[in-house]
């Protein structure tokens, strides 16, 4: 009886020790790749896109018509499509664009005598449909209210759908872009009759060009069926944007990619090499802290120490304040908007000046940016705009100074990291936006040429 | 617990009793679902399950049928329960009714229970509504108001069995079915998610025999079948930016997740006096083996799985003592497990080595080891009162179950492996009383079992990682997960008549 007992005691003790070891986890180990990316995503807003919703077929295919016809311009020689290239994933493929005055295609695009540079690289409008809380590099446009969208000038766009409707409306008031210089002819020697009004004049500048869009009888059958409802009040320009904008957001939304789908849940559409990009880029790259939310930026602006090239702003040129050039903030110097980085492999060359020909010069660029700052090199730019670099100290030490909090520690990555932070970016291109030349039209109604 | 990380979920369900040894469960999380299943009533619960050198009269035929045989008489029973997870973490209402038969040498049984579970996910991470619903869902008709507080179950059980009195042998065999619209806990496994459906059964088949030898020497045997097979349709409300309305949205996602396993099960029990008087032992031996065609992907584990399978074994020894009032039981059970889990490839896979995993090839094996232990043991001693024909009876127990296991899982897509060690200890009290009439017999039993847990119940102590972080934008968890600690508190009280 005394053994059982004791045999009885021993056991419980063995358990009890047992059971104290247990008690005791080992450190938890690594979560997998996939728990850590995702993890990583959370808190940064980024979520699936939904489906674009069908658009007015009427309106779809007179904005089709609007984007690449050059009759919106002063000059007749410039259209939307003219930097927006489908041929360029919507971009110019050039560092800063040339607008009106012009000759040439896509990169082998040529200024006219006596024209300058526009001062900003074009964007692309691939998913600027999607929502965008600002448009413009220096974030001008913003929504203002219940379908009123406003422009840093004081340009009030009420009664628009979105922003793209009311960003279709300012390209052709700005001379360097599409209206043209008081006194430019046309290329059939026809006067300019947009360049004439004064620039405050957009009502005018907008219902003129509704005359000529009025005079061409197939774009009045287009109005009338795209905007039935109007009675007998001739079309406003404002429906023209309207139309641009159903155009875009039907042909140009491409949300496909494989981060997409992966948000969507699907673990296997990313490569790991892309994953481990992914966990850089919302971890220790500290892209994130700008490209955030569900377009992966477009939302916020800063200074991110890009070079300096170009023609500049109004305040301080040929320096561009870029957000600094409307708000005198000190920390809006050389602010301009974060892009949001959908198919931004396909977008090159990159930041506001078109500094950058390679998603690896720009991984490179963040990855010190004082020091790719300074030892920036302009042989690689195009010649035409080589001239136009401003790398003097001076400058250099006026972008350093305003530099975004978040870029001036070198973030360290090395060469590995960094591929793999490219092979991210290039995750976020949908298959479907390499190839847009079906959104090309055989032909406009003016009669006027697509492309020279 | 708090601060325990828990890394996957493994649940297999058995509709036993939780120290019954014929059916293994495998748990990788501390959530404890014994006491849903703890329906009939027993003579040795309150004695914290001790039952290898004691036997258990009225629970006995539910677990072996052949047992049967040992039935004196016919009775009509009932063991209404309730349990209870603190923290208000989940509660159930069961009320089993049956009878037992024997004549002659024929003996039989049936039984059916009705049950009524409490969805454990009191306050849900994200409710539901109100919330802009996509423009292409409002069709769909999707019910996406929050759970009912409460689903039903059914159970049913009949026995039959028949004893050889010259060769001291008796044989039965059971059915056993349950139609499951709840399983304790299963809603704590989708932390995201805001509406959970359960639906599915379990079948569970045994054949079994006794042999009883002089001296009081017997052995049982036991062969048994189960298929455990629910479904839990989840529906979760995603995040998303809508281009059509330009703002944020919420999408339905359902997600039909199976849950299935087969067992086939051997069991043997023996038991024999000692030379000292009163005293008796006994040993067990059991083997599971246990295919799993579809494991559910609960959303707080981490680890990818889909199908598996598993060996389970358990190896006990106990000894009694029953002297004229009073009775005493303790059993020692060990239980080494082996889960071998994988994930299967949808859809053609690059590894990044290079290479592709063709379609259905194993992406991640996930290798588990488990060393459990039980002690259960127990105190029962009867009073007589003051009519010699009525008898009050008074028990106490305790049963430890320690959990311990390691998880070697490697990733073929990634070619990396990695190491888990993970345990944890259950303890629970147990006490009851009865009440012998000549006629009837009634009794209460109770139980708390502490070192469980459950994800979400208490702000103070839980970060479930990736729900909070990201606003059930992504709601697949990751990371470790940290457990509220809870008690499961369980009552029955049963009442057996003759039937005469």
């Amino acid at each position: 009886m005394t053994r059982i007992r004791i045999s009885l005691w021993l056991a419980s003790l063995a358990l009890a020790a047992c059971s104290e070891t247990m008690t005791t986890p080992d450190p938890p180990a690594p979560p997998t790749l996939d728990a850590q990316l995702r993890q990583a995503i959370g808190p940064w807003g980024v979520v699936p896109i939904g489906a674009m919703p069908a658009q007015n077929p009427a309106q779809v295919q007179l904005g089709q018509a609007l984007f690449f016809d050059k009759i919106l311009s002063g000059n007749r020689d410039i259209a939307c499509a003219t930097c927006h290239q489908a041929q360029a994933s919507l971009g110019d493929g050039l560092s800063l664009p040339i607008g009106t005055g012009g000759s040439g295609f896509a990169s082998s695009r040529t200024l006219g005598p006596g024209r300058r540079f526009i001062s900003r690289n074009a964007p692309s409008l691939l998913n600027a449909g999607l929502g965008l809380y600002q448009l413009f590099w220096d974030a001008r446009l913003s929504r203002a209210g219940f379908e009123t969208f406003a422009v840093d000038s004081g340009i009030v766009l009420p009664g628009m759908p979105n922003i793209l409707a009311a960003q279709a409306m300012l390209p052709v008031l700005n001379r360097r872009e599409m209206r043209g210089e008081p006194g430019d002819k046309d290329g059939l020697g026809n006067p300019n009759e947009l360049a004439q009004f004064s620039d405050q004049a957009t009502t005018e500048v907008w219902a003129a060009i509704m005359v000529r869009l009025s005079a061409i009888s197939e774009y009045v059958t287009m109005f009338d069926a795209a905007f039935p409802g109007r009675g007998t009040s001739p079309p406003r320009f404002e429906d023209a944007a309207r139309a641009l904008a159903a155009f875009q957001m039907q042909a140009f939304t491409k949300t496909g990619s494989p981060f997409d789908r992966y948000l969507d849940r699907d673990d296997f559409a990313m490569t790991t090499e892309q994953k481990r990009g992914g966990l850089l880029f919302f971890g220790k790259a500290r892209c994130s802290f700008c490209h955030n939310g569900p377009f992966l930026g477009g939302q916020s602006f800063a200074n991110d120490g890009a070079p300096q090239i170009g023609p500049g702003g109004s305040k301080a040129a040929p320096l561009d304040l870029g957000k600094g050039e409307l708000q005198s903030f000190e920390s809006y110097q050389f602010a301009f908007r974060v892009a949001p980085l959908r198919n931004i492999e396909l977008t090159a060359p990159y930041m506001h000046s078109g500094a950058y020909a390679t998603l690896e010069a720009v991984v490179g660029h963040y990855n010190d940016v004082p020091l790719a700052l300074r030892t920036f090199d302009p042989s690689k730019l195009a010649p035409a705009v080589r001239a136009l670099y401003h790398g003097d100290a001076a400058t250099i030490s006026a972008v350093l100074a305003t530099l975004d909090g978040r870029l001036t520690t070198p973030l360290n990555l090395t060469t590995a990291e960094m591929s793999d932070l490219v092979a991210f970016l290039k995750s976020l291109t949908d298959p479907a936006a390499r190839n847009l030349i079906s959104v090309v039209p055989a032909r406009v109604p003016s009669g006027l040429p697509i492309q020279e | 617990m708090p601060g325990r990380a828990v890394w996957l979920s493994t649940l297999l369900l058995a509709w036993a009793a939780p120290a019954a040894a014929q059916l293994i469960s495998i748990r990788t999380v501390p959530i404890s679902q014994d006491h849903q299943f703890d329906l009939f009533p027993s003579l040795r619960m309150a004695m914290g399950g001790a039952s290898i050198a004691l036997g258990d009269s009225l629970l006995d035929p539910f677990m072996n049928p052949a047992k049967g045989a040992r039935l004196r008489a016919a009775r009509f029973f009932g063991s209404p329960g309730i349990y209870g997870v603190s923290s208000h973490a989940g509660a159930g209402r069961t009320l089993p009714l049956g009878a037992l038969v024997k004549s002659g040498d024929w003996f039989g049984g049936m039984a059916v229970a009705a049950q009524q579970v409490d969805m454990s996910q009191t306050t849900p991470f994200f409710p539901p509504g109100p919330f802009l619903l996509c423009a292409a869902c409002a069709g769909q008709r999707i019910d996406v108001g929050p759970n009912p507080r409460s689903h039903g179950n059914a159970y049913a059980f009949a026995m039959a069995g028949r004893e050889f009195r010259d060769a001291g042998l008796s044989i039965g065999g059971s059915v056993s079915w349950a139609g499951l619209h709840a399983i304790d806990g299963v809603d704590l496994l989708y932390p995201a998610s805001a509406r959970i459906n359960q639906h599915g059964h379990a079948l569970d088949l045994r054949l079994g025999a006794t042999k009883q030898w002089a001296g009081n020497r017997s052995l049982s045997a036991l062969v048994l079948h189960n298929r455990f097979g629910t479904t839990h349709d989840v529906l979760y409300l995603d995040q998303f930016w809508d281009p059509g309305s330009q703002q944020f949205g919420q999408r339905p996602r359902s997600v039909e997740n199976l849950d299935q396993t087969n067992t086939w099960g051997l069991h043997l029990e023996y038991q024999q006096p000692l030379r000292a008087p009163g005293w008796r032992m006994g040993w067990i031996a059991t083997t599971n083996l246990m295919s799993h065609p579809k494991i559910p992907n609960y959303e707080i584990q981490n680890i990818p799985r889909d199908p598996g399978n598993s060996e389970a074994f358990n190896f006990g020894v106990g000894i009694s003592k029953i002297d004229q009032a009073s009775t005493f039981g303790i059993d020692l059970v060990y239980e080494p497990i082996w889960s071998y889990t994988w994930a299967d490839a949808a859809t053609p896979v690059d590894r990044t080595a290079g290479g592709t995993i063709a379609v259905g090839g194993k992406t991640i094996e996930n290798r588990f080891r488990f060393h459990n232990a039980m002690l259960r043991m127990g105190f029962g001693q009867d009073v007589e009162l003051s009519q010699p024909t009525k008898a009050l009876g008074l028990q106490v127990g305790l049963m430890v179950h320690t959990i311990n296991y390691s998880l070697a899982q490697r990733d073929n897509v990634q070619g990396t492996s990695r190491s888990l060690d993970e345990g944890w200890v259950e303890w629970t009290p147990t006490w009851g009383l009865s009440l012998r009439f000549p006629a009837w017999e009634l009794r209460y039993r109770g139980s708390v079992t502490n070192g469980t847990g459950r994800p979400g119940v208490s702000s103070g102590d839980v970060s479930v990682a990736s729900p909070q972080a990201s606003g059930n934008i992504l709601v697949a968890p990751s990371g470790p997960l940290t457990l509220a600690p809870v008690r499961v508190m369980t009552h029955q009280v049963s009442v057996s008549f003759p039937i005469r």
